[in-house]
């Protein structure tokens, strides 16, 4: 289990889907775009409600998402449609670093094309020529090397912590043994863990980013002024039984295994090319930190779930696990793989990790996910905002 | 490894989980502590995933799991009692504590 079937792409990356983007840069094309998509069999529409009138701190990550999101290893070719011109979140700045990596894009400007209909038409003719050009790749074998991973969980309880995240941690220990590479993210839900974490950094200079990157986060939501307790924990989770943040915490981040911890990125950014696992600055809002990891260029994510979820990023297969038994019976049509057996006793966490690599492997290599299958591709993708609105 | 009822991660823990559904009070339930199986009688019903206290807490000490702090205790907790949001809290992201500063 140390290969994969991807598409290798022009620059290097390989990817684990072919999919053609039609993406939204500013929420007023969102409209537009959604009428392209469901024009064209096969393409995956991406709309948000940003792009416009934010700080410039927040219109850099929402540049950042929709670049790497773009340029992320499973697109095979992106149009984007524009519609103001919004300084630092432009069609063309987008288009102009989503070029470089050598993949098809266009670009369809509404107030250029005569209106929305227009800019359809346009889009539409812009994403069929694309469309059967990229069907033309085909997958090639790939050394497992070339995965960069994505760990998350969410709807957690106390089965997450026991079984299928220290699970997802012994599959990241064997994708980075392979030479991949594993990004963990949730800052909010490493609140308590960081002195673990630290301990597996690389050196000093990463134990020291790690308490800082979190240290940081936690002064932003102690800022806030507000009891964290009840929307983190959230009420899932403490219906789950856990009963504080840093419980969680301890839990979440036995997702990360023991390899160790090569460096921390910031949000949608690219890891260094090293294997090893790295911390991603994302918050513990489940949609928000998957975007994050795919902009950041990740081919497949694990999301562990206690409690269950529904939660599917558009581009990048989310491949969910849960530990729980009864989860995974009142949740089947949404959960990949039942762990359940760990908490039984039939099945050793080392067990549990190759099932879950195996899952993985034929994942990237071309099995959809269940929410895949179901188009539930609008469950998976929030950009994160500190500001406000200007 | 056999399927626990009670699930004590780390020789330190205070506390473990129960791992079976719709244990009602004065069940009792075996788990290890301090490397010894014994049998802790529930002092109330405790659901699915739930902790209970392996060993007497006092207030204001740090309740462990992972044998890791996970909270402080805001009140005395017997072995087989539940320990939960009612009994615990968390030291960390409380902007309403900072506030109070």
């Amino acid at each position: 289990m140390d290969k994969f079937w991807g598409y290798l792409n022009p620059d290097g990356s390989v990817g684990a889907r072919n999919y053609l983007l039609i993406l939204s840069s500013t929420l007023y094309a969102n409209g537009a775009v959604e009428r392209v998509a469901r024009s064209v069999f096969g393409t995956i529409p991406i709309i948000h409600p940003l792009g416009r009138a934010q700080t410039k701190s927040d219109i850099r990550f929402t540049f950042n998402t929709l670049v790497g999101t773009a340029k992320n290893p499973n697109v095979g070719g992106v149009v984007v449609l524009d519609h103001f011109r919004e300084e630092g979140c432009t069609a063309e700045e987008i288009v102009e670093k989503v070029a470089k990596t050598g993949k098809p894009v266009e670009m369809v400007n509404l107030r250029n094309c005569g209106g929305t209909l227009e800019a359809t038409n346009a889009a539409i003719r812009a994403a069929m020529a694309i469309a059967r050009k990229i069907s033309l790749r085909r997958r090639e074998e790939v050394p497992l090397a070339k995965l960069l991973f994505g760990l998350n969980c969410g709807t957690s309880d106390t089965t997450s912590g026991l079984s299928s995240n220290p699970a997802l941690g012994h599959c990241s220990d064997m994708i980075v043994a392979a030479g991949g590479r594993s990004i963990l993210a949730e800052l909010t839900e490493l609140m308590g863990a960081e002195e673990w974490l630290a301990s597996k950094a690389i050196n000093k200079d990463v134990a020291d980013k790690i308490w800082k990157v979190i240290g940081d986060f936690e002064q932003r939501i102690l800022q806030t002024g507000e009891d964290i307790r009840g929307t983190n924990p959230t009420g899932d989770n403490i219906a789950g039984g856990l009963s504080t943040i840093e419980e969680k915490s301890l839990g979440a981040a036995k997702k990360s295994g023991s390899a160790t911890i090569q460096g921390v990125v910031d949000w949608a950014e690219n890891p260094p090319d090293k294997p090893g696992v790295y911390l991603m600055a994302t918050p513990g809002h489940g949609a928000e930190s998957i975007t994050g990891i795919a902009a950041g260029g990740a081919q497949v994510l694990v999301f562990s779930t206690g409690g269950g979820h529904t939660i599917s990023h558009p581009i990048m297969p989310t491949i969910k696990v849960t530990g729980n038994p009864f989860s995974a019976k009142f949740m089947a049509d949404t959960l990949d793989l039942d762990l359940s057996d760990i908490l039984e006793g039939r099945l050793s966490l080392e067990e549990a990790g190759r099932l879950i690599l195996r899952e993985v492997i034929e994942t990237a290599s071309g099995k959809p996910t269940k929410s895949e299958l179901l188009f539930e591709h609008n469950t998976g993708f929030a950009i994160h905002r500190i500001g406000m609105s200007t | 490894m056999a399927a626990k009822t009670c699930f004590v991660i780390d020789s330190r823990d205070n506390v473990g989980t129960i791992l079976q559904p719709e244990l009602e009070k004065g069940a009792g339930v075996e788990c290890e502590v301090d490397g010894r199986v014994t049998v802790i009688v529930l002092k109330e019903e405790v659901p699915y995933g739930h902790k209970i206290a392996v060993k007497p807490i006092a207030k204001g000490e740090k309740v462990l799991k992972y044998g890791l702090a996970i909270g402080l205790a805001t009140k005395d907790i017997m072995p087989g009692e539940h320990v939960h949001v009612h009994n615990i809290e968390s030291t960390r992201g409380r902007g309403d504590l900072a506030k109070g500063r």
